[in-house]
């Protein structure tokens, strides 16, 4: 059974690694990383229960609290980078280049 | 009871000032000047209490306070003085106190200057009156740091000359910029703080990782290659801020570009948390490796008292001639604690008051001519006298305490120095230590001469005035402080002289402990 | 009478002046005010000079030596004391003191009188301070104090030097004077720390193997002070000062302080014979050297200051020869008829407002007691028999002779005669020779500058007939004999006095001037001034002009490269910062499979 939901995980990330790797736009980074994330909470729920604990699940409340100001943050970047350049595509948005 | 608190007061009194003037905005011109020096005045009231609370006969530690800050690594915030404590608590009171006074022309953004100056002396108070190596550090680094914004922002630039074999360097830097010597000054601090942080930790383990307290730490036996390696760390960490050869360059920059109450505070007290850190931290914690190391310490401390004095001799602009003087006098310090003598170490200890005290002087008339002859060039200067008499006078009055004429306190601190260093396994120091001294006496009253005396001044300087009010204050308080503590050292140099009896036997075994005591 | 302890007394000559001092500093009203200023002062000086004579009086009548002493420094080895020391020497060396300082403020009043009164007060708060100092060298009980009190008169020298400060001249030869005592005085500071270190203390009784680099590093000191040669060129710049400080601090009290460090430390001395020699031989050679300058020199306190450091050659020679005696004698009698003329010289130059001798001329009709005055101290110097000059220049010659040391003894003799040639020259011209048109309006001083003359001729006339007494607060005694060594030296002062007669009265052996020729043209050249002046010049200052450069473009320039090397290396790896977040997505995932790698190479 744990190997399943691990299995699942590894699925989840890999997607979500995939999209943040080929993505262009940035909403879909956004949704990737958002993947990524939810894919470590379920490891922590099936690790929680696997132990017998509760840990996992508080632990997963807590990443997900976190995850949530992530994408507030990541959205209104995503907001502002629009209005700035009509666009939210962000190969071109390089004004940050050393 | 008051003297209960007296340390933790004394250290607080600057910092709450700061606060005070950090929430109220409003306050302006005299009226943060009054908050600042209200701040500092209770700071230095603090050190004569602790001047007067100070038991003789007892010695050792007095006036202990003690707050746990972190108990699971045995920090905690203990205060408490000793003799050496006593003579620099008084330095420093006199110096911020005299420093505030003689920068009460400042115009600009005034409220932020004094909250920084503030908060540095606060963290100098801290320094000579903690008793833990952590709360050591901390304080150390709040005294070093507000330096960048106070010599960035309130700075002035200096005029520097290009040239030499890395001369494609300058123009990168922009080296004689305020920035630049701000930029340096910590710079050059901070890899010092990064040496003494290293040092400082690999003691901690080494005694069992249960506490920094002085007391624990002080008295374990690190092992020999410990005590090798740590000891040079603490020697280029705290030397960088005592001005030690070959780090001593940010001093000059520093200072020629810091305003007044800066270089005042920096080259009175600050240098002297350096060469106290050695003192302190390593040669009394690392006995051993203060025994390996001393020979080349003593030889680079007269070094320093040459190089120092020679460079000052070539220079033209006012504040880099006290500046490198003052790298020549701070090698006097470290020569006398390098001498491992009774009369080294107390004359180490004094000189440090005394250089304290002379070079303030020192930078607040130099503060003062610059202000009003809008100029630190001494070849286009002389005959400054005729206008401002009194500042001459101190001038030269700061001029012979520097050059060692009996009767003021430098004669005093060198002398003891001096016969250390005979008393030393290395009696040759003493002759290049002297010679300095014959030094400094050429270049010292050579800039007497040359910017005060002569005909009356060029025509170009048509705003010389002698000094005023609150300057005069800060000038009649030094001066009388040099000549206090040249005529009657006792005031001073018994509570130093306690100190030493107690500490030399933990690095010199079988040091005599007695003290020669007035009757 | 005051009832007063000699102990009393004493702490009264030493504590008042400083108190003037220090009221005079203090309160710039009253100094600024100048009369008043100099009131305070004279009044110091006054209660000094009574304290002194009271202290003489009760010596010369045999009191017991007073030793008090109490703790100023806290030392490694014990407490290091100051204190006070009466016996006969520092009692009698006080009375010097006394009087002649006591004189040079009267004189002071007329001849500063113009003076704007600021710079008068100034000058009086000096003056006093200086006689503190004096005293404080003087009574010290031990060698540390005398070097307390050596350096400040060491100040006051370079503040009375530089009384005139906008005069470019006295303001370089200020520092001059101090540049090459305070250089000396090196020796002295070295030589307090060897002793130290090996007795434990600053007594001069003390017994000691390193006796002999002890004394030749005081030596060092006493060469500079005492202006022995070739130390001496601060002596004759000094006289840009005013006349009366000439008089006390450059001719009769400060510079004699190196001859009497050398008569209170003479235990120490006496144990290192090499020091003596070379002191005999140096004294000899300034006496002799110093004496043939006097003779071309045209300003007359060039003549008279080269005249001083030529006398203290005599101590010198004396003091290194074991004549103790003669040596302490001769500066007692020096410091008043040395004073003395250049008291008088003042009087002479304020009368012409000129320094130079061929300005003057016939000036014993129109100043008769100035004249007589500086005639009196002239023979004096000359070694005139029956002048106390006489007596103890005998002391000295005797005790060079006794010793064997036959080619110094040569070189005083023949500095006997030029002095005694040089002082007639200076009457034979200044005083009786052909009045000039300089003199025309020249008329004797007011009362103030008469009267310190009157006072100082007494012993300059007198004091060789009491050397009997003298001797006897030394611990010496002394029977008048005058030998064979005796005899020619007065037959080659008579000598002198004849020949500059012959020479400047009649205008005859104008041949004899040309003899002098090479060396007029030695002392014009400075050459001992210029090696000097060389060794600063290219020695010192050169040596700061490259270890600054070091500093600034090699040492500094270390530390300024690696802040270049960091923002260089800063710049080459800022091309990693594409600003393009796919890349920084890139090398995150990068790095994570490293790491991955990472931990499944290395489990554990």
């Amino acid at each position: 059974m744990m190997q399943a939901w691990l299995i699942l995980a590894a699925a989840l990330f890999s997607l979500g690694l995939f999209g943040l790797l080929t993505r262009r736009n940035a909403v879909g980074i956004l949704l990737s990383v958002e993947l990524m994330a939810n894919a470590v909470n379920v490891v922590l729920v099936a690790f929680g229960r696997w132990h017998g604990v509760a840990d996992g699940q508080v632990f997963a409340l807590f990443t997900t609290a976190i995850t949530v100001a992530e994408a507030a943050i990541g959205l209104a970047l995503v907001i502002l980078l629009y209005r700035q350049r009509q666009d939210v595509l962000v190969d071109a948005a390089t004004e940050m280049r050393g | 009871m008051l003297t209960d608190h007296l340390l933790s007061l004394t250290v607080a009194a600057p910092f709450v000032a700061a606060v005070v003037l950090l929430l109220a905005p409003d306050l302006k011109g005299a009226a943060a000047k009054t908050v600042a020096l209200m701040g500092a005045g209770a700071s230095l009231l603090g050190a004569l209490a602790v001047w007067i609370n100070y038991d003789l006969s007892q010695g050792g530690l007095q006036l202990a306070e003690q707050y746990p800050l972190v108990p699971a690594y045995g920090i905690s915030l203990h205060l408490a003085v000793d003799g050496w404590g006593v003579a620099l608590l008084l330095l420093t009171g006199v110096i911020i106190t005299t420093g505030v006074l003689a920068t009460w022309t400042l115009e600009h953004r005034e409220r932020e200057f004094l909250v920084l100056l503030l908060v540095l002396v606060a963290g100098v108070y801290g320094v000579f009156v903690s008793q833990d190596l952590f709360v050591f550090f901390l304080f150390y680094e709040i005294a070093v740091l507000p330096m960048y914004l106070l010599i960035g922002i309130w700075g002035s630039e200096g005029k520097v000359e290009r040239g030499g074999p890395l001369g494609f360097v300058w123009d990168k830097l922009n080296i004689g910029g305020r920035e630049y010597s701000a930029m340096k000054l910590t710079l050059m601090l901070l890899a010092g703080s990064a040496a003494i942080l290293v040092a400082m930790f690999a003691m901690f383990h080494a005694a069992g990782g249960k506490s920094f307290d002085f007391s624990v730490l002080q008295g374990f036996d690190y092992p020999e290659h410990t005590q090798l390696w740590a000891f040079v760390l603490l020697w280029f960490g705290f030397g960088s801020l005592g001005g030690v050869f070959p780090f001593h360059t940010w001093s000059p920059d520093g200072h020629a570009a810091a305003p007044t109450a800066v270089s005042m505070l920096h080259a009175g007290v600050l240098m002297k948390l350096g060469a106290f850190g050695v003192i302190r931290i390593g040669m009394m914690m690392l006995p051993d490796g203060a025994a390996y190391w001393v020979p080349y310490v003593g030889a680079v401390a007269v070094l320093n008292v040459v190089w120092g004095a020679l460079s000052a001799m070539a220079q033209k602009d006012l504040k880099y001639i006290i500046a490198y003087s003052s790298v020549s006098h701070m090698g006097v310090v470290m020569l006398g604690a390098a001498t491992l003598t009774a009369d080294g170490w107390n004359g180490a200890i004094y000189q440090m008051v005394a250089h304290g005290m002379m070079t303030g002087l020192f930078f607040g008339l130099v503060g003062l001519v610059y202000h009003r002859a809008h100029s630190r060039w001494v070849p286009g200067m002389g005959g400054f006298a005729h206008a401002m008499p009194g500042v001459a006078a101190f001038f030269i009055l700061a001029g012979l305490s520097s050059l060692g004429l009996p009767g003021l306190a430098g004669f005093v601190a060198e002398f003891l120095v001096f016969l250390g260093a005979w008393q030393s396994a290395h009696a040759w120091w003493a002759i290049p230590g002297i010679i300095g001294a014959f030094i400094t006496a050429v270049y010292v009253l050579r800039v007497g001469r040359d910017v005060f005396f002569g005909q009356g001044p060029p025509a170009t300087f048509h705003e010389l005035s002698d000094a005023k009010g609150s300057e005069w204050a800060a000038l009649v308080a030094l001066g009388v402080c040099l000549i206090v503590l040249g005529v009657y050292p006792n005031v001073i140099l018994e509570f130093i002289a306690q100190a030493t009896s107690e500490y030399l036997p933990l690095v010199v075994k079988g040091a005599a402990s007695g003290v020669a005591v007035l009757p | 009478m005051l009832e007063l302890t000699p102990l009393q007394w004493a702490q009264l000559a030493l504590w008042v002046p400083l108190l003037s001092a220090v009221v005079l500093a203090a309160v710039w009203p009253l100094r600024k005010a100048g009369g008043p200023a100099a009131g305070v002062s004279l009044v110091a000086a006054t209660v000094n000079l009574a304290a002194a004579a009271v202290l003489l009086f009760g010596w010369l009548n045999g009191a017991e030596d007073v030793r008090h002493t109490a703790p100023w420094l806290i030392g490694g080895q014990g407490l290091i004391e100051l204190g006070v020391h009466l016996d006969g020497v520092s009692v009698s060396m006080l009375l010097v003191v006394a009087v002649v300082a006591w004189g040079v403020q009267v004189f002071s009043l007329g001849y500063l009188a113009d003076e704007p009164k600021a710079g008068f007060g100034r000058y009086y708060t000096w003056q006093s301070l200086f006689l503190f100092s004096m005293n404080s060298l003087v009574l010290a009980p031990n060698l540390l104090q005398l070097f307390l009190g050596w350096e400040l008169v060491g100040l006051c020298s370079y503040l009375l030097i530089g009384y005139w400060f906008t005069k470019p001249s006295a303001a370089k030869a200020a520092l001059k004077a101090f540049w090459v005592t305070k250089f000396a005085d090196m020796g002295l500071l070295l030589g307090l720390i060897v002793l130290y270190t090996h007795t434990g203390g600053f007594e001069w009784t003390a017994t000691t193997t390193a006796a002999t680099t002890v004394t030749l590093l005081f030596f060092l000191a006493v060469m500079g002070k005492s202006a022995q040669f070739p130390l001496h060129i601060w002596l004759p710049d000094a006289m840009e000062g005013p006349t009366p400080v000439s008089a006390l601090l450059h001719a009769a009290t400060m510079v004699a302080a190196g001859v009497f460090l050398v008569v209170r430390a003479a235990p120490l001395f006496a144990q290192a014979p090499l020091t003596g020699e070379v002191m005999t031989w140096i004294g000899a050679f300034t006496a002799l050297f110093a004496a043939s300058i006097a003779v071309v020199q045209t300003d007359i306190k060039k003549v008279l200051a080269y005249s001083t450091c030529s006398q203290l050659g005599y101590m010198v020679a004396a003091l290194g020869s074991g004549a103790v005696l003669g040596g302490y004698f001769h500066l007692t009698t020096h410091a008043f008829f040395k004073a003395l003329l250049f008291l008088a010289a003042g009087g002479l130059i304020h009368a012409v407002h000129s320094n130079e001798i061929s300005h003057m001329g016939g000036l014993l009709k129109k100043l008769p007691v100035t004249g007589w005055t500086f005639i009196i101290g002239a023979l004096a110097l000359a070694g005139f028999p029956g002048f106390s000059g006489f007596f103890s220049k005998d002391l000295i010659l005797e005790g060079v002779a006794h010793q064997g040391q036959w080619v110094p003894l040569a070189m005083l003799l023949v500095g006997a005669f030029l002095t005694a040639f040089y002082m007639g020259r200076v009457v034979f011209i200044a005083l009786l020779g052909a009045p000039s048109e300089h003199a025309a309006h020249a008329h004797e001083g007011g009362g103030s500058m008469k009267l310190p003359l009157l006072v100082l001729a007494v012993p300059a006339l007198a004091l060789g007939f009491f050397a009997g007494p003298v001797a006897g607060l030394w611990g010496h005694e002394y029977h008048f004999h005058l030998g064979w060594v005796g005899l020619t030296a007065s037959a080659l002062g008579l000598a002198g006095i004849g020949l500059s007669w012959v020479m400047f009265a009649k205008g005859g052996a104008q041949g004899l001037l040309a003899a002098f020729a090479p060396v007029g043209a030695l002392a014009r050249s400075g050459a001992v001034d210029r090696l000097w002046a060389t060794g600063y010049r290219q020695g010192l200052q050169v040596l700061g002009g490259a270890i600054a450069w070091l500093d600034r473009y090699v040492i500094d320039a270390l530390m300024n490269l690696i802040g270049y090397l960091s923002l260089a290396l800063g710049d080459r790896l800022r091309a990693v910062q594409t600003g393009n977040v796919r890349d920084y997505v890139y090398a995150v995932v990068a790095g994570l499979l490293l790491l991955g790698a990472w931990g499944a190479m290395f489990p554990g």
